[in-house]
């Protein structure tokens, strides 16, 4: 289970309103309480992807450093990432598992006409096959 | 030595240490005794085979040791080695060819196909790499008539390695108007024959496969399953329910096109994440409310316009680029020249595509559609052509009624038949008398059958259909009267 804290969360809604009709993309800083993953701070990161970014999105493996080191920087750990799906649903794609890594929560978010309309959290596996669903709050 | 930074997910294979510092004199070093030493971290970062996993990179301080020594990179005390992964995404699909099964299939291109596609190839969007994946792609097009023409010209030219077409019927002159793929020598020949010869001959490469049969519930899922993507060029309605739902089953792109007269509509449904033809219209319109081109007629070069699109989004779904047109209904005008568009949503409810779904598996859509399974054979109530010509000849007392519209009747017509358009029928009928003998007759037999339900149901007692209309009249009557 993930909790996202109120402030990460309106930052990683405005976020995604914000860079409508595009992908936005961020890292997820927090720690771990007793099983269940707390987000305390999302950190906006750019959308690197070359072409059109209404319907993708790249993360720099650099920006994703960075996001690590700031997560220790505040004895925090990088424990997700999240983007937006502008008009289409929240679900995990096939191009999003094939792009994924097991060690995070990938919490995507459904932005339709430019409003928020509902978040879930995936759990890629390794091979990069299949996504489990997991219990998001925010 | 080196320090190695551990993401927060592995460090409870670590001990929870969230660094270790491992010795080593370079990184590849550095990391085969970290894992040697947490055994368990091995197979979180390094596949069986001891590849680095796809999505790790491997950083030494701020720099990625790709571009450093790899492996070898040199590795000193003060050094920091992190794994960072590799993310990326989105909504867009790009269908991964390697995984449509026969993964043995060779992709690569030869010099002779390199040449062929090189417009393709000097896009920096396709490129080789999106050759090779129109090369390994599968597209199944159900329908080699109007919107099958284009599609099945453009898409062989432009390397799909291959396609299946899905059609039974032979080639006639009404085709000739619209259907480019096939040529005046071709009419009376099977259109997947003719169909076959055209897009071989443009592209010897193209790997074709002839599906001879009329998609049905039975046949439908054996034959989409080994395609990547559907192609949807029908113009019936049972049709687009089945292969709708088939693509729904089977998690496979419908790329989807319709045409009437002057207008157009294409989408993609069933993409994943998007809305399906049962969201757009969960239930089929009424037998007979909307007509199919041989009946309300079509301008010959729409269906060129829509296919086009058609192919445009099947290339697009196949080397994942662009938008797709997924939740929008791309509607087109060729009168006004104007393109709009429609959203359309995935129905929470679909029958076909929701979490509520009732439909697991394909049914009987005749049926439907409200289609019987076979035409009614009422033979009472039926005249033939030659009966009908006969009684004109011995100048019996009947009334001849031609439910046709007036541009038709010039095309055509039977001397002494009277004209009443079958919208008008009911505003007409107390123009006749009840125990009048009465026969009504159309273009092919279908519209005067209604006709004849509506002047019985209104109280006439003899009217009769006759059999075939003017078609049958042209080939056993009067050669001269023109077909169309």
């Amino acid at each position: 289970m993930i909790r996202i804290e109120g402030e990460p969360w309106q930052a990683m809604v405005a976020h995604a309103r914000q860079t409508y009709p595009n992908e936005c993309c961020g890292a997820m800083l927090g720690n771990l309480d007793n099983g269940s993953k707390i987000v305390r701070v999302a950190m906006p990161l750019e959308n690197a992807f070359a072409g059109a970014q209404a319907a993708r999105y790249e993360l720099r493996p650099e920006d994703l450093l960075a996001a690590d080191r700031a997560a220790r920087a505040r004895s925090l750990d990088l424990i997700g990432i999240y983007h937006s799906h502008p008009d289409c649903d929240a679900y995990f794609s096939t191009t999003d598992l094939k792009n994924s890594c097991p060690w995070y929560s990938f919490v995507v978010l459904s932005i339709r006409k430019g409003e928020f309309d509902h978040a879930n959290s995936w759990l890629p596996n390794a091979e990069q096959t299949e996504a489990a669903k997991e219990e998001l709050s925010c | 030595m080196a320090k190695v930074l551990i993401p927060t997910p592995l460090r409870q294979y670590t001990g929870k240490q969230d660094a270790v510092s491992v010795p080593g004199s370079t990184v590849g070093e550095v990391l085969r005794t970290l894992t040697t030493q947490y055994p368990d971290l091995r197979k979180q970062i390094f596949t069986d085979e001891g590849k680095l996993r796809s999505f790790v990179n491997v950083y030494l301080n701020d720099e990625d040791i790709r571009y450093l020594s790899k492996d070898a990179t040199a590795a000193k005390d003060a050094d920091t080695v992190s794994l960072v992964p590799s993310i990326a995404g989105g909504s867009t699909v790009a269908l991964p060819p390697q995984e449509a099964g026969l993964a043995s299939e060779p992709v690569e291109l030869s010099k002779d196909e390199i040449l062929r596609y090189s417009r393709h190839l000097i896009i920096p969007e396709v490129g080789i790499e999106g050759q090779q994946k129109l090369k390994a792609a599968k597209v199944l097009l159900v329908g080699a008539g109007g919107l099958g023409a284009p599609l099945g010209l453009y898409l062989a030219a432009a390397g799909v390695g291959k396609i299946g077409l899905v059609d039974f019927d032979v080639v006639d002159f009404t085709n000739l108007q619209r259907q480019v793929i096939h040529s005046t020598a071709d009419v009376g020949r099977k259109k997947l024959d003719s169909a076959a010869e055209k897009m071989q001959g443009i592209n010897p490469h193209l790997k074709l496969v002839k599906h001879e049969v009329a998609l049905s519930s039975e046949n439908a899922l054996d034959i989409l399953k080994d395609y990547d993507l559907v192609v949807d060029g029908t113009d019936n309605f049972p049709t687009r329910y089945l292969v709708n739902d088939a693509c729904v089953l089977l998690g496979k792109p419908n790329v989807y096109g319709s045409i009437f007269r002057f207008e157009g509509q294409a989408t993609v449904f069933a993409y994943e994440g998007g809305p399906c033809y049962r969201c757009l219209y969960p239930e089929p319109p009424p037998p007979g409310l909307v007509p199919s081109c041989a009946e309300g007629g079509v301008l010959g070069i729409l269906p060129g316009t829509i296919g086009l699109i058609q192919a445009t989004e099947a290339v697009k779904l196949i080397l994942g680029i662009g938008e797709p047109l997924v939740g929008r209904l791309l509607l087109y005008d060729a009168l006004a020249m104007r393109f709009r568009e429609l959203k359309l949503r995935k129905n929470p409810e679909c029958p076909a595509c929701s979490e509520h779904r009732t439909i697991t598996q394909l049914i009987d859509y005749q049926q439907f559609c409200g289609i019987p399974a076979q035409e009614p054979k009422v033979t009472e109530g039926e005249i033939e052509v030659k009966d009908v010509k006969a009684k004109l000849d011995r100048g019996d007392d009947f009334v001849l009624i031609d439910v046709r519209e007036p541009h038709e009747y010039r095309i055509a017509s039977i001397p002494g038949a009277k004209l009443v358009p079958l919208g008008q029928v009911p505003q007409h009928l107390d123009e006749f008398d009840k125990d009048a003998d009465i026969v009504i007759h159309c273009k092919s037999g279908m519209r005067s059958a209604k006709a004849c339900g509506i002047f019985r149901q209104a109280g006439f007692q003899h009217v009769r259909n006759m059999k075939g209309g003017i078609l049958a009249w042209s080939d056993q009557v009067d050669p001269s009267v023109p077909k169309y």
